[in-house]
């Protein structure tokens, strides 16, 4: 499903050179649950926006079902964004203006058939557990709650790709495990999931682990 | 789109009333120099319509006097020799002229300021006659009076000038001119009046025999109305003729010093929040550097993004022009009287198609300022680096 060749990053601070990413060579098969750790400012996240066509590497491919994402325009680009990917951020990133329910159909309604999703934001935010809060606003809902519609979103336009870039940082035990169960039945469903985090603790999740680190990436076994 | 732009401008109220405040003031400073404007250019066509009369004659002396009567309703009472009535009619391309006899009131019952009356000889009239003909159906009787629009009292009621009762028989309609605070009676009435207001009035007034005041002109179609104007001048002497493009003028140049005005309040309200509405989208757009990236990561093109900002600011605008222009309309409206007094113009509600392209070209312009302002910091939003985006600022 996708195929990153060769990948680097790099940028001038000063007068040095800094590599995030350094000839990253990466294969991941539809399904799989990759999970990759490694320590801060080790270059994962980096990787993941480059995986999501968020930033343009400097050199190298990343081949998302067979399409080069960095070949397309920039509507097509996001129309892939849109369609293929799902995204869970470290923070919730949910807008302010918008209720839960209006946050979790915001994709599909950036591609103009948000009307017709609500039926299925529903569902997802009932599949959260959160159907009593889709009329809630962002600032009245709770840590784990926000992380929980952020997820609902991600799901939205029934990507075949998750990307999570510390989806379980900074919540509390009981609502890690309840995300990453969320995670595990989406990916039980066929979804390929790739997760970025510092916990090791997670691997036990994945269905194959690597890590990052000093801008190379390295298999583990899962 | 439209939802997210809505909630984006109803979540922010204070910035976005601050903003709409100001293309508001900027809206209304437009549309009220053309309100104006227009009101008074309307207001005039519709006296000169109403008067019939390609022309004016007046005794050159009086030429004030008989503007301000007729664009004002100032009274005035003056007179030049009946004789120049012959002279006028001999002049090529006069078809007919009607003389009239302006007589100032004292202070009457039914209005508290000084009423004008116009004293019309009714075989000759072809002012007050065609309207008589076509609304009352028969000619104005003995010691009845046509009013203006803004003489108190309904057809039928008494009024007394001078000591002298009258009969009201009909009332014409709203001009925004001199012509809504006059009266017209008959001139022969006129001279009983006069007769009688030595014993009846405690201030006579005295009408010279065989004295007008100004003769009213229609001219020969097609011609050239300056040159008969001319003509009369030249033949006639001691007249001063008015035409509607002198009144005209005369009201633009009453005007232009407040359309001036008009013009630097709207034109110093762009100076001065164009940078600060251009800054307010900044600042807003920086504020929002998260939220942007989160909408690009989410599927948002960079046209999207430019939507986004520069479509909450032109509604931003456009509601604030649409504001600034129900206000300043109902403010016109209320105060339409005492500005046409301080300013001394005719003024009346233009035109419901001059009112709406007026309003319109407000809008539009407001909402171009906006538009302008906002293009730039459209532009680095749709064109930021996603992820720099979302590591930066909070949503």
């Amino acid at each position: 499903m996708i195929r990153v060749t060769s990948l680097t990053k790099e940028y001038r601070d000063g007068d040095r050179v800094i590599k995030p990413l350094d000839r990253v060579e990466f294969s991941c098969k539809k399904g799989e649950f990759v999970l990759i750790t490694g320590r801060s400012g080790s270059g994962k996240t980096t990787f993941l926006n480059i995986l999501g066509g968020l930033t343009r590497p400097s050199s190298g491919t990343v081949m998302v079902d067979g399409r080069n994402l960095y070949a397309v325009s920039d509507a097509e680009q996001a129309a892939m964004r849109s369609a293929t990917v799902g995204f869970v951020f470290q923070f919730p990133g949910l807008l302010s203006p918008l209720t839960a329910l209006e946050n979790v159909v915001l994709p599909a309604a950036l591609q103009g058939h948000g009307a017709d999703m609500i039926g299925r934001g529903f569902d997802l935010l009932t599949r959260v557990g959160l159907e009593k809060k889709a009329g809630s606003m962002p600032s009245t809902l709770s840590g784990g709650e926000l992380k929980r519609t952020a997820i609902a979103r991600a799901l939205i336009n029934n990507p075949r790709l998750i990307l999570a870039d510390e989806p379980t940082a900074d919540l509390d035990a009981e609502t890690e495990r309840e995300v990453m169960e969320l995670f595990r039945e989406v990916n039980t469903a066929g979804t390929t999931m790739i997760m970025v985090t510092h916990n090791t603790e997670l691997a036990s999740n994945a269905s194959r682990v690597m890590r990052m680190e000093r801008g190379t990436l390295a298999e583990r076994s899962g | 789109m439209i939802r997210l732009i809505l909630k984006n401008i109803i979540y922010r109220p204070i910035r976005n009333g601050a903003l709409i405040l100001s293309f508001a003031f900027i809206a209304a400073s437009l549309f009220s120099g053309n309100y104006l404007t227009t009101g008074a250019a309307d207001s005039i066509s519709e006296e000169i319509s109403q008067l019939g009369a390609d022309l004016i004659v007046v005794p050159e002396q009086y030429s004030a006097e008989g503007e301000a009567v007729l664009l004002r309703g100032e009274p005035s009472t003056f007179f030049f020799d009946r004789k120049v009535l012959d002279d006028v009619e001999h002049v090529n391309g006069v078809v007919l002229a009607a003389p009239q006899i302006y007589i100032a009131t004292l202070p009457a019952d039914c209005c508290s300021d000084l009423v004008q009356l116009i004293a019309i000889d009714p075989s000759r009239d072809f002012t007050i006659a065609p309207w008589l003909k076509e609304s009352r159906k028969q000619p104005i009787g003995k010691d009845e009076i046509i009013v203006g629009s803004q003489i108190v009292g309904d057809v039928g009621a008494t009024r007394y000038f001078y000591g002298h009762a009258f009969t009201i028989a009909g009332t014409l309609k709203h001009t925004g001119t001199g012509v809504d605070r006059t009266v017209f009676l008959r001139a022969e009435d006129a001279r009983v009046m006069a007769a009688e207001s030595a014993i009846t009035a405690y201030e006579p007034v005295t009408l010279p025999d065989g004295g007008i005041s100004v003769i009213l002109v229609k001219v020969a179609h097609p011609a050239d109305v300056a040159d008969i104007a001319r003509n009369i001048a030249e033949q006639v002497p001691g007249t001063k003729v008015i035409t509607p493009d002198s009144l005209v003028s005369q009201v633009a140049g009453r005007l232009s010093s407040i359309t001036r005005l008009l013009a630097m309040a709207a034109i110093i309200a762009t100076l001065v929040t164009l940078p600060l509405i251009a800054l307010i989208s900044v600042m807003t757009m920086q504020e929002r550097v998260r939220e942007i990236g989160i909408l690009r990561a989410l599927g948002a093109t960079r046209a999207k993004i430019f939507g986004l900002i520069f479509g909450e600011t032109v509604l931003v605008a456009a509601i604030g022009g649409c504001i600034g222009i129900a206000i300043s309309t109902v403010l016109l409206i209320l105060f339409q009287e005492y500005i046409a007094f301080t300013v001394g113009i005719p003024l009346s509600v233009p035109t419901g198609g001059s009112l709406l392209l007026s309003a319109a070209s407000a809008v539009i312009l407001t909402t171009a300022i906006g538009g302008i302002a906002a293009i730039l910091p459209a532009i680095k939003a749709a064109g930021m680096d996603i992820s720099e985006a979302i590591r930066s600022g909070d949503l």
